[in-house]
């Protein structure tokens, strides 16, 4: 029975050494976030404000009602964005960082123009050309590199599983 | 059969409400078959370079999209050689073995073809895939979502019945129309009455995907969850997207701060007319795989609105099973169904539930309908509000945390009458339709749409329109509701703003406590590792399952 | 409503020997629906390509592959040529008209209907599937969008067809109808969903890919 208790002791240990608990951060060498600092909202209220710079603590009822704080300054900073990513990259979730990352960058373009990117990028949408346009415009206008080449990716993808528009025959 | 002598016990037996289920037989070629269909490709894998140049027997440039995807974003090259190289019992036995922690099964299955996932489950029986799920669910501390609909798309009622249902335990709340333009005033009333009900509440409406974005961007939903996903690529298209559409949505939602999972489910190609000859749970594993690739943090499935299609063949509820474990297996968040009816016998919805409500999982139902039946938008739950002490019987039962709680009837009155005088309030500020004190008398009290009258529907619908048109958002409607003095719902409608800034809850598994703490499967993740291990249920929580209102008590007699 | 074994069974073996047949070639199958069209009641003649319309006035209504070929009612029994005259009527009384396409790209509803309204000269269209599913769409919506969704096939009586026809003409001429009221009935999906997804691959079946939409001279018998 010991040796099951001491077995389980240790597994458990490298979990939490794993999940970044106890262990320093092994994905966040910039941020040096660890997943000790989670919540943030809890824990680091210090690295949140609003994209003007307003502190988290002044996201208040009675800063909205005195119009100090407006519906503008309840969005997520691509610092923080990529803060989350690290620390989900701490706990073995590559993937995730790599979403946080992509939409680091989309946090510059403004709602309406991502709606409209969205539904270029579905099937059929867009022919390769409008697609590279676009990879052109998140690269030069927003600074997204990653999602550039996301897209990019996409309309070869697009082009090789018959998925431009025209691929279709249906008329309008 | 006519002029045969019948036996009565045949005869009484064809009359049980399981006679009404259609039950199908398999039908290989087209892929009405639950798993480990002939037709399912071989497992196999080969990788020059890092990339993946052979997946499952089908070269690369005979990828579809979506083989492509998972192939490049869902499968670790890292560790896909020592993983693929052991056997599917070896890899199933993993899982239910309690010396083996989580991480190392996640660090394997992560790093398996689509073919070999499916493969490694066909090996195991359910009681086995319940206790992987007691493993391996991300979270520790098992949670539970509701449906809030109304047949009528009444606003008070539905703030009414999102009080209720926040009030009785529901994290997150979820709610669709019955007519399509409704959507934006369906998400303001979960919205006012979801946080009435407990602070910290999710809630989001699920509708048109870009429609369902623009609403969660003006802060009037938390989250969203049906973003679907698909295992065939025609059938991705027909749902109108492909995966790269979809990871750019994922990536757009998290841009807003806002939480989101994806949609999917055995049964969903065949209903569709596309499956392509294969099995229902290979195609939900390229589903499951398509989430991890695309970086999204969680998953509903548990073949969600098709359960008809699964629940009429062999071994289909336990593909159901299979496929809420390979969610878990794959590191991500589970919302695992039990949100459809898909049988007329009380034993059989039941019995579908066991798998998730005994291990538990992140959340139990993805869509227990908090009102009744005939009032889900859903085409009705396997579960509504008229089964809840059931529920709460079962829980105390078998001490299971389902994710409900006990409550008394005086307080239940209170917060529905509380909602609905919220959203009265906020209809007046925001110069929508008016409404009447005795609507919102009327919502309080009744059981459903059926107990409440009628709205003027084209005056709402056009003041819905408005809502959009005119850029209404969360913070709009929290200063109207602090001006007519409902100052904590307004706070509460802030405290879930400033969620947005934070980003705690784009983590796996998340949801908020009422002081806006964050709990995900990062700071509560899931340590089980055999019996006196994993989530232990307190004192105070075990006190307050056991005390449900008409249970008699020595003490008083 | 009545579950019809006889007929879940029929379908079964039905398909099931035209795959033994055929070696499940679809291209052939939909080479059989171009023929001219027998169901009783209606009769559907291939006019050529549909095009888009110009007439304010006109609905167009896209109809699946099989619709009133290989499928001769809905999965609760009504024929389908009268649902094609409730349409026809429900439109009729509103003074405008319908324009009937088959649609065999798909068999979604929602992108049939999208098809329909992007041709049709009002710019509303309805989709229906054999099997009864109905959707009122929009040129301007998302395809998966629409402006009055049917999902539930087993609860649409004839009733709800005319009305359909009749809201479909409405947001034709520019006004905001009261939808039309849905029946829900949560236990139609444990008793017809089984049953829909055999009906679908069988429609599906009869897919093609490379067809373009065709107009259909209707005329009722």
């Amino acid at each position: 029975m010991a040796q099951n208790e001491e077995l389980i002791a240790n597994v458990v240990r490298q979990v939490l050494k794993e999940i970044g608990g106890a262990a320093p951060a092994k994905g966040a060498p910039d941020s040096g976030i660890s997943a000790a600092d989670y919540p943030l909202g809890v824990k680091r209220k210090d690295l949140l404000k609003s994209p003007r710079g307003i502190p988290f603590e002044e996201l208040t009822l009675e800063n909205v009602e005195s119009g100090r704080v407006t519906f503008d300054d309840f969005r997520i900073s691509p610092d923080v964005l990529k803060i989350q990513g690290d620390i989900a990259a701490a706990v073995g979730r590559a993937q995730i960082a790599l979403n946080f990352g992509r939409a680091s960058e989309m946090t510059k373009i403004p709602d309406a123009r991502i709606l409209e990117m969205y539904n270029s990028l579905r099937p059929h949408r867009s022919t390769k050309e409008e697609l590279l346009a676009m990879a052109e415009e998140l690269q030069n206008q927003y600074g997204a590199a990653v999602c550039a080449g996301f897209v990019r990716e996409a309309a070869d993808v697009y082009q090789r599983r018959k998925l431009l528009k025209g691929d279709l025959p249906s008329t309008d | 059969m006519a002029g045969t002598k019948r036996s009565k016990r045949f005869e009484a037996l064809e009359n049980r409400p399981v006679h009404l289920d259609g039950f199908i037989g398999e039908w290989i070629e087209v892929g009405l078959y639950a798993m480990g269909s002939p037709q399912d490709p071989k497992p196999s894998i080969k990788i020059e370079g890092d990339k993946i140049v052979e997946m499952d027997g089908k070269p690369r440039s005979e990828f579809t999209a979506i083989e492509q995807f998972v192939a490049d974003y869902a499968v670790n090259t890292k560790n896909a050689t020592e993983a693929m190289a052991k056997s599917e019992i070896e890899l199933s036995r993993m899982l239910v073995d309690i010396n083996v922690p989580r991480t190392e099964c996640i660090r394997l299955f992560t790093a398996l073809t689509p073919a070999k996932v499916a493969r490694v489950l066909e090996t195991m029986n359910v009681v086995e895939m319940m206790m992987a799920m007691q493993k391996m669910r991300c979270r520790q501390t098992p949670a539970n979502q509701a449906h809030v609909t109304s047949a009528k798309d009444h606003p008070v009622m539905l703030a009414a019945d999102a009080a209720e249902a926040t009030f009785r335990g529901f994290k997150e709340i979820e709610t669709t129309v019955g007519v399509v333009r409704y959507g934006p005033f369906n998400a303001l009333a979960l919205l006012v009455g979801g946080q009435v009900g407990r602070r910290g509440t999710l809630s989001q409406d699920a509708l048109e995907e870009a429609f369902e974005l623009e609403v969660g961007m003006r802060g009037l939903t938390h989250y969203a969850e049906t973003v679907s996903v698909y295992g065939t690529e025609r059938v991705f298209v027909d749902g109108d997207d492909t995966p790269w559409s979809k990871s750019f949505l994922a990536s757009a939602y998290a841009s807003r701060g806002l939480k989101m999972r994806f949609t999917s489910g055995t049964g969903s190609e065949v209903q569709m007319g596309a499956a392509e000859g294969k099995s229902m749970l290979y195609l939900e594993t390229l589903c499951i795989m398509v989430t991890k690739g695309a970086g999204v943090q969680g998953l509903q499935n548990g073949s969600i609105s098709c359960i008809g299609v699964p629940g009429a063949v062999p071994s289909g509820l336990r593909a159901v099973t299979a496929e809420n474990l390979i969610t878990m297996c794959l590191d991500l968040e589970v919302a695992s169904g039990n949100d459809q009816t898909f049988t007329h016998s009380d034993q059989r919805r039941t019995a579908r539930t066991m798998p998730q409500f005994l291990p538990g999982t992140d959340w139990i139902f993805s869509g227990y309908s908090a009102v009744p039946n005939y009032d889900n938008m859903f085409a009705g739950s396997n579960w509504d509000i008229a089964d809840v002490d059931d529920y709460l019987a079962l829980q105390r039962d078998f001490k299971v945390d389902g994710g409900l709680r006990p409550v008394q009837e005086e307080d239940v009155i209170a917060v529905r009458s509380k909602a609905g005088r919220a959203m009265q309030a906020v209809f007046e500020e925001l110069g929508f339709p008016p409404i009447t004190d005795d609507e919102v008398e009327a919502c309080t009290y009744a059981f459903g749409s059926k107990d409440i009258g009628d709205r003027n529907i084209p005056e709402d619908l056009k003041a819905a329109e408005r809502l959009m048109k005119e850029g209404i958002t969360g913070v709009d409607v929290a200063k109207a509701l602090a001006k007519r003095g409902f100052r904590d719902v307004a706070e509460s409608l802030i405290l879930m703003m400033r969620q947005r800034v934070a980003g705690d809850y784009l983590q796996t598994s998340a949801w908020v406590a009422s002081d806006g703490t964050v709990y995900s499967a990062v700071n509560d993740p899931n340590t089980y590792m055999g019996p006196g291990t994993g989530y232990k249920m307190s004192d105070e929580r075990w006190e307050e399952i056991k005390s449900i209102p008409w249970a008699i008590r020595a003490e008083d007699i | 409503m009545q579950i019809n074994p006889e007929l879940l069974e029929k379908i079964v073996t039905e398909v099931l020997a035209e795959i033994e047949a055929s070696g499940a070639a679809p291209a052939s199958a939909a080479a059989v629906t171009a023929a001219p069209e027998a169901v009783a009641g209606v009769s559907l003649q291939e006019k050529g390509p549909a095009s888009r319309g110009t007439d304010p006035k006109e609905v167009v209504l896209a109809i699946s592959p099989a619709f009133a070929t290989t499928f001769k009612t809905t999965i609760v029994g009504i024929p389908l040529s009268a649902v094609l005259r409730q349409v026809f009527a429900g439109t009729e009384e509103e003074g405008l008209h319908v324009r009937v396409i088959r649609v065999y790209h798909t068999s979604d509803v929602a992108f049939m209907a999208h098809q329909a309204a992007r041709l049709s000269g009002s710019g509303i269209g309805i989709g229906i599937l054999s099997r009864g599913t109905s959707i009122i769409h929009q040129r301007n919506l998302a395809p998966l969008s629409n402006l009055e969704l049917f999902p539930q096939s087993p609860v649409i009586d004839l009733p709800t067809f005319r009305a359909i026809g009749k809201n479909a003409a409405k947001y034709a001429k520019g006004e905001s109808p009261t939808p039309v009221p849905t029946n829900n009935d949560p236990m139609a999906r444990p008793r017809y969903q089984g049953l829909a997804a055999l009906l679908h691959n069988k429609e599906a079946s009869f897919q093609d890919p490379s067809k373009a939409p065709v107009e259909l001279a209707v005329s009722f018998e």
